[in-house]
């Protein structure tokens, strides 16, 4: 092992000599995530804010006034608009106003009746503003109508209860944090996937077809140095980046998740909002690395492969992107609801180890269903460590160059 | 020492306007032998089997047949100790731009099993009389071609291999660092090292080569001194054996 550990050394050391790749590669995860989330959390905040802190424009039609007193007496909640000089669906399109109500004019006697009368609000449900003016409406209705079933209970001399027999109170079976757990479980493992080989495949390209492209691949290839520790070496170097990657994208993504979100959801919803943020058990996060071992080695392996057989950085290139849509095919399929009940799954490399993953974080741990992905990654990496050192020792491969 | 016995190699190439694989035998049954202490000119037009010839010797291609000794070893049978054994240089292999020189001959220093301390020393020691000495320290990557070459050679010989194979050592150079090569490789022949030099400057070859072979379509034609080649040939300049050789192997009408 002492020649593939001197390649993996080489090739650090060549890392270390290009600043560019260096700060694209440790740098920029650890600045693009906080940045990323902390402005949206700041964009989210501030529309928030302005969204509950102004009254929702209404335009409203109610002949008999049965509705108009309850809106105007919640001036923080409802702005009463008159009628837009265009068209009304076209007014609440161009946001000049969030909603538009018609009381039918019977409403008065058919409360009368005590017959329903319908209320029509026309809403732009895309956007958000809009969505809330109606749940505003809909809260100020409610509230009306409450009073009304309360005064006729009262004028029957009826039991205020005598409209609502029953209520149901929710008692959550499952902590905050499991909730959470299935949640990341959900796309974490697509994420890590995507980490993984991304993260493998600029360093991969230019160990193995860059090399070739530059010339240095037989100046290394006439050392003493065994060819399969050569290949060995370029693989655990292009493996190690996919899981700097990986790692580094995760913790900066959890850091940014829990501080700077965190400070986000306290600020807006009280402290108690950022408490419901995970906190994921240690095991699970080591089980989960484990699995991801044998993955990062098998992605690794693929893209070295890939590369040393292309004759230039394009080709190589050329040659890994179908793995990128492998790739996210197979994660965006193991995030699909209801894919863990497939029998099939377990018995699908990449699938069976996001599957795995997502078990974890699920508190639904499968040892045997583990066992299996652990396994066939395991084999599926040796089988294919054993074919990539076998290729660059044949002379097509190391000869083919453009 | 070197010795070739009844090697052959034959490549597997793509027919692109037949759209069929066919085989082309790039070197056919070559055998000389290279003795220590002596430097070996390989010559012959592009496409002869030269270069093939030399990346068999230096353990880069394997050939399909016959035996391969280095020093007394079966280089076939032990292709990592052969290589050891060789110092290789063509212009085909390149230099590490982002490392500057030193680096660059340390980690080959180490890929060569060679003490740091000796690589260091012996790699500042071949820069200088390459004339690279106050460029040790400065990133290859704005080298010209040139300097490029004289780290390679540098690599070539920093573990003091006891074969050396040259392809094109010249090779866009100027005048004065290719007579810093040449006088490089008359010092390897008088420190008994085994010397194969593939060129096309053939004034440089009579110049220096105590033996020639002239390698065409992948047959060796003659294995002496240039002296007697050029008798065997009766021709006054090795251009004008090529140009014998080549008019001999035009088809007939």
């Amino acid at each position: 092992m002492r020649g593939a550990m001197l390649i993996f050394k080489k090739e650090f050391l060549e890392l270390s000599k290009d600043r560019r790749t260096l700060f694209f590669t440790f740098a920029f995860p650890l600045l693009l995530w906080p940045l990323l989330f902390g402005m949206m959390a700041k964009l989210g905040q501030s529309d928030s804010k302005q969204r509950h802190g102004k009254p929702s424009r209404v335009y409203l039609v109610d002949p008999g006034k049965v509705l108009e007193g309850r809106l105007r007496s919640e001036p923080t909640k409802f702005e009463l608009v008159d009628k837009p000089g265009v068209e009304i669906k076209q007014a609440i399109k161009d946001q000049k106003l969030e909603l538009s109500v018609e009381v039918p004019a019977d409403a008065s006697e058919k409360i009368a009746r005590q017959e329903t009368y319908v209320i029509q609000a026309m809403v732009d449900e895309s956007e958000q503003s809009s969505g809330f003016a109606l749940t505003r409406l809909r809260e100020a209705v409610a509230a009306q109508d409450k009073e009304l079933v309360s005064a006729r209970l009262q004028a029957i001399s009826a039991s205020p209860q005598l409209a609502q027999p029953s209520e149901i109170t929710a008692i959550k079976a499952t902590s905050d944090d499991l909730q959470m757990g299935k949640f990341l479980g959900m796309f974490l493992p697509y994420m890590l996937l995507m980490m993984m080989y991304t993260g493998s495949m600029q360093p991969g390209i230019y160990t193995t077809a860059g090399e070739k492209e530059r010339g240095t691949l037989q100046s290394l290839l006439s050392t003493s140095l065994p060819r399969n520790q050569i290949i060995l070496g370029k693989l655990f170097y292009v493996f190690a980046m996919g899981v700097i990657a990986a790692v580094l994208n995760l913790a900066s993504m959890g850091f940014t998740i829990t501080r700077v979100v965190g400070a986000a959801m306290a600020a807006e919803h009280g402290a108690n909002a950022a408490a419901g943020l995970p906190s994921i058990s240690p095991m699970i996060l080591v089980l989960s690395f484990v699995l991801m071992i044998p993955l990062g080695l098998l992605f690794a392996n693929f893209i070295v492969f890939m590369g040393i057989q292309a004759k230039n950085t394009h080709e190589a290139g050329t040659a890994m992107m179908p793995g990128i849509f492998i790739v996210v095919f197979l994660g965006v399929f193991s995030t699909a609801p209801g894919i863990e009940k497939m029998l099939w799954v377990p018995y699908v490399p990449v699938m069976n180890v996001t599957l795995a993953i997502r078990k974890l974080f699920s508190q639904q741990w499968d040892p045997v269903q583990y066992l299996i992905a652990l396994g066939m990654t395991i084999t599926l990496a040796a089988v294919m460590t054993w074919i990539s050192t076998r290729v660059l020792d044949r002379e097509a491969v190391i000869f083919k160059q453009s | 020492m070197i010795q070739l016995s009844d090697i052959h190699k034959t490549f597997d190439v793509k027919d692109k306007k037949a759209k069929a694989r066919k085989r082309i035998d790039a070197v056919k049954g070559l055998t000389f032998t290279v003795k220590p202490g002596e430097i070996y000119g390989l010559l012959g037009p592009n496409g002869a089997g030269k270069s093939t010839t030399l990346r068999m010797i230096a353990g880069l291609m394997k050939p399909d047949r016959g035996r391969l000794e280095i020093c007394g070893l079966d280089a076939l049978a032990h292709p990592e100790q052969g290589r050891a054994m060789v110092g290789y240089l063509s212009t085909d292999l390149n230099v590490y731009n982002r490392f500057t020189p030193r680096e660059h001959l340390r980690i080959f220093g180490e890929f060569q099993g060679v003490e740091a301390s000796v690589a260091e020393r012996r790699g500042l020691h071949l820069l200088d009389k390459l004339g690279l000495s106050d460029f040790t320290d400065v990133k290859m990557e704005g080298f010209s071609s040139g300097q490029k070459q004289k780290v390679s050679i540098a690599r070539a010989l920093l573990h003091d291999p006891r074969v050396v194979i040259f392809d094109e050592p010249t090779t866009g150079l100027d005048v004065l660092t290719a007579k810093t090569v040449l006088d490089l490789l008359r010092l390897m022949r008088t420190e008994g090292r085994t010397v194969i030099v593939s060129t096309h400057v053939l004034p440089m070859v009579e110049e220096i080569c105590d033996r020639v072979g002239i390698i065409f379509e992948g047959v060796l034609h003659g294995d002496a001194p240039p002296r007697e080649i050029l008798a065997q040939w009766k021709a006054k300049s090795l251009d004008e054996v090529f140009f014998s050789l080549a008019a001999s192997s035009q088809p007939e009408d």
